[in-house]
């Protein structure tokens, strides 16, 4: 406004007068609004107890901003192929161990404790139908504020995020023995006798902490993205193990499953991996090539000197430092998804991480294809036997 | 501060560059080093006189006589001044650099004593001693040559540009990716001279040196035939540190001659505890050093190629470094 404008009492200056009584009315609402809003609080007006619901017309409009807010933040960027075996197979592991109590799952309905919730968590087998891919995708990772819907335990895994929404589509067709066999794997839950139900010594919940649900323990791991633990070295089972427990290492999936162990279940658990004879690898539906297998080779015996990449198999061969994993036989998926992980950028704050980022970040995506095909053809060799 | 005082100031900096004559080219120790500061002292001299004369030429062509500024005006003036000058005083300054140079340019024809490939790498040195029979010795960081002799330095790049450049013996020059380069070098006294790469290459550039140590013939031939024979450890440490060395892959980057470890990617160790520094020429090098540098290579040198080894316990670090000083 220009003050020359209103120097004299013209219509100017009166229609300014006007503007200066509605504005100030309109700050002197929101003081008492601001002052009503703190009254509320104050002398605690406001029912937060979970069993007293919303209204119907609150619940609305706060399912309404829920999913407007989702599907606006949800990322633009094409969802990888989610029919995927490999990927189901992992994401239904981690929906068991950290998704399954409040959501209930094939076979298993939701918990009452977790149905006492506000609002109560859904049956995801109605719902997931809902979403879109990048919808699930951007809830699975970020949560949902003040539904009691947490994050992904790790917000740098992106590819483990995808695996649980691989899940998630799958989930609406799976009956309880299909439910079992992707999250269970060999693991069964035998009828308990009256005495161990009671005592806890074999419960249903031990089984959500089973490794070999995903590792497998008499076969092989069930996905291809999961590594292969039998006959692996001891002190690196464990390593892995503790640096999961301590949240240093980046996996959702497995910092999950790692963070109730004690140092003694840790260490008993590596030793029981460490003792098991290996086991093959599911292979892949089409083999690769040869140029891509002698790449690999030449790669992972001999390393890049130009490139600055020493020979993986310098370290990770039979008969080096108990602290580096034995990569022979391990899955493609795996190896070329872990080099991956370590290329972005995560897992370098452990002891042993701090050494693996800079080579894997030094290796191009073509050189990570060639060597994880290569590794993953060689046997994996008998150390503890020999 | 007074006139004379700095005055004083700026006469004495040139001085204070000659304190440490381990990398200085004003404290010349070979003859192309002789010839570049002899060159630059004459171009030195040369400018302060041609500057005296164009401030008294600007003197007298604001205060002077009119007689003064008639002949400065004049266009004899600037016929002289700004021609027949400039083109005499250059052409007999090139006629005089070509004749300085005329050694190093007769140097192509003549056989050095000794050949030593050099490889400028991010960031440390590549050292390759020729031998007669056309095999190699590898090398990293300390480069040892004869007294009184001269070497040719063959100059590669293995990834970016670097410039080899050590003061007290000569010239500088670049080192390219793809391309080599030949500088002769002899160093008239025993010593140790230093030098650093003088062309930006990246993170930790300022803490890529080196050092020539010149010693007597007979001692540096000696030095080299040892390389044939690699010595064994012979400390409990030393053994226990080896067999460390060897299953924790650090073979995979570095090797030492007579042993498993090959790796040709970081610089090789088989005579690392004779060196005086590490990680080229910026650690002084004793049995704790190796130690820190293994264990927290990032923080002394940031940025460098090899990650840091925080596996190892205070033990194993020990065990190790014992190892590594005593490939001598």
């Amino acid at each position: 406004m220009r003050p020359s404008a209103c120097a004299k009492g013209g219509p100017l200056s009166r229609a300014s007068e006007r503007t200066k009584t509605v504005v100030a009315a309109l700050l002197g609402l929101v003081v008492l609004a601001g002052a009503g809003a703190l009254l509320v609080a104050w002398l605690g007006l406001y029912n937060v107890a979970a069993s007293s619901g919303h209204w119907p017309i609150v619940e609305r409009f706060l399912r309404f901003g829920m999913e407007n807010s989702v599907k606006a933040r949800a990322s633009g960027e094409p969802a990888p192929s989610l029919d995927d075996d490999d990927l189901i197979r992992l994401g239904a592991g981690h929906f068991h161990a950290g998704c399954a109590f409040c959501h209930g799952a094939p076979g298993t309905p939701i918990s009452p404790v977790a149905a006492g919730m506000m609002p109560s968590p859904p049956d995801l087998k109605q719902r997931v139908g809902h979403w879109r891919d990048q919808d699930l995708f951007r809830i699975v990772k970020h949560g949902i504020k003040y539904a009691g819907m947490p994050a992904f335990p790790v917000l740098g895994r992106d590819d483990e995020v995808w695996a649980v929404v691989a899940f998630l589509r799958r989930l609406p067709v799976l009956d309880e023995a299909g439910y079992r066999a992707l999250a269970a794997g060999e693991v069964e839950e035998e009828p308990q006798s009256g005495q161990e139900i009671a005592t806890g010594e074999a419960s249903e919940e031990g089984a959500i902490g089973a490794c070999a649900r995903c590792h497998g323990a008499q076969t092989g791991p069930k996905s291809r993205l999961v590594p292969n633990l039998h006959g692996q070295p001891r002190e690196m089972l464990a390593e892995a193990l503790k640096s999961y427990a301590s949240r240093e290492r980046q996996s959702g999936v497995m910092q999950t499953m790692a963070a109730g162990l004690t140092e003694q279940s840790i260490n008993r658990l590596a030793g029981y991996y460490a003792g098991l004879p290996p086991v093959a690898q599911r292979p892949l539906a089409t083999e690769p090539d040869a140029a891509r297998m002698e790449r690999g080779r030449k790669l992972a015996e001999e390393g890049e000197v130009s490139g600055e990449i020493p020979a993986c198999l310098s370290c990770h061969a039979p008969g080096r430092s108990p602290l580096y994993p034995r990569l022979a036989g391990q899955s493609a998926r795996y190896l070329a998804g872990q080099l991956h992980v370590w290329k972005s950028g995560l897992n370098d704050r452990t002891a042993l991480g701090a050494i693996m980022a800079p080579i894997a970040r030094r290796l191009s995506a073509d050189q990570i294809a060639d060597v994880a095909a290569f590794l993953a053809s060689q046997p994996a060799a008998d150390e503890a036997r020999r | 501060m007074s006139v004379a005082r700095l005055t004083l100031l700026v006469a004495s900096l040139p001085a204070l560059a000659g304190c440490s004559e381990i990398q200085s080219a004003l404290a010349p120790r070979g003859p192309d080093a002789e010839r570049i500061l002899t060159l630059g002292l004459v171009l030195l001299v040369g400018a302060i006189a041609i500057l005296l004369i164009v401030l008294v030429a600007l003197v007298l062509a604001l205060y002077g006589s009119d007689r003064w500024r008639r002949r400065l005006a004049s266009a004899n003036a600037v016929k002289l001044g700004g021609l027949a000058f400039p083109i005499v005083t250059l052409t007999i300054l090139l006629g005089y650099g070509i004749w300085l140079m005329r050694e190093e340019l007769a140097a192509a024809v003549r056989p050095p004593a000794l050949r030593i490939e050099v490889t400028g790498e991010q960031w440390w040195w590549r050292l390759a001693y020729l031998q007669p029979d056309g095999s190699r010795i590898a090398e990293a960081n300390e480069i040892r040559i004869p007294v009184g002799q001269e070497v040719e330095f063959a100059l590669n790049a293995a990834d970016v540009i670097h410039s080899f450049w050590v003061p007290s013996l000569g010239g500088k020059l670049d080192m390219v990716p793809g391309r080599t380069n030949r500088l002769r070098l002899t160093a008239q006294r025993e010593g140790i001279y230093r030098g650093q790469c003088a062309e930006y290459c990246g993170g930790p550039h300022a803490l890529m040196a080196l050092e020539i140590v010149a010693m007597p013939a007979e001692a540096f031939e000696r030095w080299l035939a040892a390389a044939a024979s690699p010595p064994e450890p012979v400390t409990e440490a030393a053994r226990a540190g080896r067999d460390l060395f060897h299953r924790s892959g650090c073979g995979a980057c570095h090797a030492i001659r007579g042993t498993e470890a090959r790796g040709a990617v970081g610089p090789d160790l088989s005579r690392l505890g004779g060196r005086r520094f590490l990680a080229a020429a910026s650690l002084r090098l004793d049995e704790d050093s190796i130690g820190r540098f293994i264990h927290d290579g990032q923080s002394l040198k940031p940025g460098n190629q090899m990650p840091e080894f925080r596996i190892f316990s205070a033990t194993e670090l020990r065990m190790l470094s014992a190892y590594l000083a005593s490939l001598k």
